[in-house]
């Protein structure tokens, strides 16, 4: 009895322990990069390891190593290719902390791009909330470009950068499930996070006005060189084009299911065009999204959107504080153009992409009553490319600041 | 053949006291090696009232002088009466007429008195065990309540007990114990609420214990609980006069003996082990802060070091990346892997607090600082343990001495062992494992008839006193569980 007990316990302890691994023994990867190489099937795999010891009070003497070791191995898929990178490090590349998976533009655009990140879907190792970004250049062009000034230990770059970026709404939440998600749904296009290291022809202010960019287009002076602005629009798996933050912004405040925390953006001032008003939009209610399918003409689909403003800066000084009629005005001027870029971004949907980036098709699964019907009412090809769609913008309150009025210019300067 | 032998030695010591009294002397003397004994004495003098030779045996050590010479002798020899127990003084007389009661009263502190040409001794006490006074109690310590604590004296004890509970139904019984030495344990009950069942289960138990002595509480506690080799404690011990009222109140029972300065209260739950007196001396919401704070202890003495095991060893996504890559840096220059790491701390930990009980008081200091250090700063220099290692030994360690009662702590810090063991075999799953394990055995014990969940688990009509309080006032019944008579404490 004693004996088949002590055996027993033995048994347990043995057959236990093979699965654990010892913290140090492992390499964390933070982000990963896939390209495609001249071989169909073959892909370069780019890893950005973290190094522990970097900017930890624990580490001694670990200062003088950079912050992080970046490999590129070819392989097949994304799991197997660690085991070749292993060749040339120490340790095994655990992939349980990756942050993002950065996807050459090249290889986006490629038919065979869902056959090789299907990979991470299967793996446990790989998180599904892992966000995707596309790049313009290569992956591993952008991993190794990618030179972070202040956050230089890597997974506090890419959570601080992207959270706070998502937060604005200049590039979309796109981690890997929604992709999934997304694409078996057979219905709406995914939106990735566009960036890029490299510049491109710069565009000046007052022709972007704020957001009217896609990454590498920003005039920027110092600072890390990568820049992180607007979206790829992949459809059916496949990246299709390019849209910019504002129409990334526009996404966000048509799509009940992304969350934007508000943006500050500017319109021309009503009254004095030569200056520009700036606001801080602000949506406190989710969307509302009304659809009547009809099987034998086109649906209607009905937005309605309630948005609060806070005017921070009216350079022109123009006394909107006081003056109802110039309010009405700015008023209608701000809803004005939010209606106008919004129904140029659908018109561009419904007739370029024949498909839309704001997860619409939601609300008209309710009219089927099972998948095969609904699947052939054909979301990307009937219903949406053809459907009638009145989005109206409802400004809910305006704002002034803490200032009723500015300074009084003849005053002033007399 | 044990049973014969039994009864043989039983009919030599029923023997009945002699008429002659120099018979009943020699008897005596022989009895207690007179002479050889030191501190036996023997007392021959006259008896006044009567003119008859007497004489008075006892143990000089254990009763008091002044009152012999005062009550006893001094009346025998110059007051005149009817009978004994008019003339001499003292509290109470007892008639005594066979050897066995004689040498057991003189045992406990009595005075004996042989008459000539009697056939009856008389038992007269005069005991004075010496004992300490009351004092503060050490090892259980309250802010707000009560200081006392019991001490190695049975009528200070049941003094401390009565001086709160004034009731005359709280009734102080007395069981023999022991074959060679006969010890007396005393049962402390409330009549009128006891349930019989129990009160007789707890007394037959006591009948059944045969041994040659039981000295104290601690050793008849282990004589009385059912599974001796249970990891958890079904007997309560306390030093509290006022925790051991507490339970009287409400229906449970007490055992004391003159050597101990604690009692043990029986049936318990695990609910008696978490609670401490303080939790109901301190207002509704501190209290129950209190108890939600020692909640977390019982889970962070038994859990913690495990659950990091299991983590790190095993569920590394689980760690928030800052801390993993901290964790991760410090350990590079560890030789030792994780468990191990864990293993040397908590022992190191154990070993201080062993050795801490047993050092003598002038070196107290010295451990506090030794151990600091070895823990501390030294372990982690030397690249033996890893800071975060330290923290959460230190973590574990703190917690456990939230968890006054002596046995529960020692259950919970082997299970944590278990567990640390545990988590290294299979990680999370054989942690939930042999926690689910532990937990359903510690479900299936019955103190006395009692399950150790009950009232919470199975459900009884009860305070509802269990991982909270309520107030005071709507403390309507008594603990179902023990099935009492009177089972309310006040009508709505």
């Amino acid at each position: 009895m004693k004996k088949t007990f002590l055996l027993l316990c033995f048994l347990f302890i043995m057959a236990g322990c093979q699965d654990r691994i010892e913290l140090e023994q492992q390499s964390y990867v933070i982000a990963i990069g896939i390209d495609s190489t001249d071989d169909k099937g073959t892909y370069e795999f780019t890893y950005q390891m973290a190094n522990p010891e970097v900017g930890s009070a624990a580490g001694q003497g670990g200062s003088e190593e950079p912050a992080t070791e970046t490999v590129t191995v070819q392989g097949s898929d994304i799991l197997s290719a660690t085991f070749t990178a292993n060749s040339f490090v120490s340790k095994k590349l655990t992939l349980d902390h990756t942050k993002v998976i950065v996807v050459s533009e090249e290889t986006a655009r490629s038919d065979d791009f869902i056959r090789v990140i299907q990979s991470a879907s299967r793996t446990p190792q790989v998180r599904r909330q892992v966000q995707m970004i596309v790049s313009k250049e290569k992956a591993s062009d952008f991993i190794n470009n990618n030179k972070p000034l202040l956050e230089t230990r890597p997974h506090k770059y890419y959570q601080t950068m992207l959270t706070r970026a998502i937060e604005t709404g200049i590039v979309p939440e796109a981690t890997l499930h929604r992709f999934f998600q997304i694409t078996e749904g057979d219905a709406d296009l995914f939106l990735g996070i566009y960036a890029t290291t490299e510049k491109s022809d710069q565009k000046s202010a007052s022709e972007g006005a704020e957001d009217k960019y896609i990454a590498g287009e920003i005039p920027q002076i110092g600072g890390s060189p990568t820049q992180f602005m607007g979206s790829a629009v992949f459809k059916e798996g496949k990246m299709i084009d390019i849209i910019t933050g504002e129409e990334t912004r526009l996404a966000h405040a048509l799509d009940p299911t992304l969350r934007m925390e508000g943006y500050l953006a500017t319109v021309p001032d009503p009254m004095m065009p030569d200056y520009r008003v700036s606001y801080e939009y602000s949506q406190a209610e989710m969307p509302k999204i009304d659809i009547h399918y009809h099987k034998d003409k086109p649906t209607t689909i009905n937005v309605e959107i309630e948005f609060q403003i806070e005017v921070i800066a009216i350079p022109s000084l123009v006394e909107y504080t006081q003056n109802v009629a110039y309010r009405k005005k700015l008023e209608k001027e701000v809803v004005t153009r939010l209606e106008q870029n919004t129904k140029a971004l659908i018109e561009k949907s419904q007739k370029e992409y024949r498909s839309d980036p704001f997860y619409w098709s939601l609300y008209v699964r309710k009219y089927f009553k099972d998948i095969p019907s609904y699947e052939k009412a054909d979301w990307h090809k009937k219903i949406y490319p053809n459907a009638e769609i009145n989005v109206t913008y409802t400004l809910d309150k305006l704002e002034f600041g803490k200032m009723i009025n500015d300074s009084k210019l003849d005053e002033v300067r007399d | 053949m044990r049973k014969m032998k039994g009864s043989q030695k039983q009919n030599k010591n029923k023997e009945t006291i002699h008429y002659s009294l120099s018979a009943n002397i020699e008897e005596m003397k022989q009895s207690f090696s007179y002479g050889l004994n030191k501190d036996f004495a023997m007392r021959t003098l006259k008896a006044k009232y009567n003119e008859k030779k007497a004489c008075l045996f006892y143990y000089s050590s254990i009763v008091n002088g002044d009152t012999i010479t005062t009550h006893i002798i001094k009346p025998l020899l110059e007051q005149t009466g009817e009978k004994l127990s008019n003339i001499v003084t003292i509290e109470n007389v007892e008639e005594v007429t066979d050897f066995e009661t004689a040498i057991q009263n003189i045992n406990s502190g009595k005075v004996i008195l042989f008459i000539e040409q009697d056939s009856t001794a008389y038992s007269m006490d005069a005991a004075d065990f010496q004992h300490r006074t009351v004092t503060k109690s050490e090892n259980e310590r309250f802010i707000k309540g009560p200081q006392d604590a019991f001490t190695e004296s049975l009528n200070t004890n049941i003094s401390l007990i009565r001086k709160q509970l004034h009731n005359h139904q709280l009734v102080n019984e007395s069981i023999q114990v022991g074959k060679r030495s006969k010890n007396e344990v005393n049962i402390i009950y409330v009549k009128d609420l006891v349930n019989n069942d129990i009160l007789s289960n707890i007394k037959k138990r006591l009948d059944d214990i045969d041994v040659d002595s039981i000295r104290n509480i601690e050793l008849l506690e282990q004589y009385l609980e059912e599974r001796p080799y249970s990891l958890i404690p079904t007997i309560l011990y306390t030093e509290k006069p006022d925790k051991a009222t507490a339970f009287l109140e409400d229906g449970y029972v007490i055992l004391l003996m003159n050597t101990s300065s604690a009692c043990l209260i029986m049936p318990v739950t695990f609910w008696s082990f978490f609670h401490s007196p303080e939790d109901r001396y301190l207002r509704f919401l501190y209290g129950n802060f209190s108890r939600a704070i020692r909640l977390l202890c019982f889970y962070l003495t038994s859990m913690i070091s495990a659950t990091f095991v299991a983590i790190a060893n095993f569920h590394s996504e689980m760690i928030p990346p800052d801390l993993l890559l901290a964790i991760t840096a410090s350990r590079e220059r560890i030789p030792f892997p994780l468990i191990f790491e864990i293993l040397i701390m908590e022992i190191a930990f154990e070993l201080i607090r062993e050795a801490g009980i047993r050092i003598p008081n002038p070196l107290g200091p010295t451990i506090g600082i030794v151990g600091a250090l070895i823990l501390g700063q030294a372990a982690v220099e030397a690249n033996i343990i890893s800071p975060i290692i330290v923290i959460i030994a230190a973590l574990s360690g703190l917690s456990s001495f939230a968890i006054a009662d002596l046995s529960m702590n020692f259950a919970v810090r082997i299970l944590r062992f278990i567990f640390i063991l545990a988590a290294a075999s299979y990680g999370m799953l054989a942690l939930t494992g042999a926690f689910l394990i532990i937990f359903m055995y510690a479900a299936s014990i019955k103190s006395f008839g009692v399950p150790f969940f009950s009232p919470m688990s199975p459900e009884f009509v009860s305070t509802k006193d269990t991982i909270f309080r309520k107030i005071l006032k709507k403390e309507i019944y008594r603990p179902g569980y023990l099935d009492l008579k009177d089972n309310r404490k006040r009508s709505e």
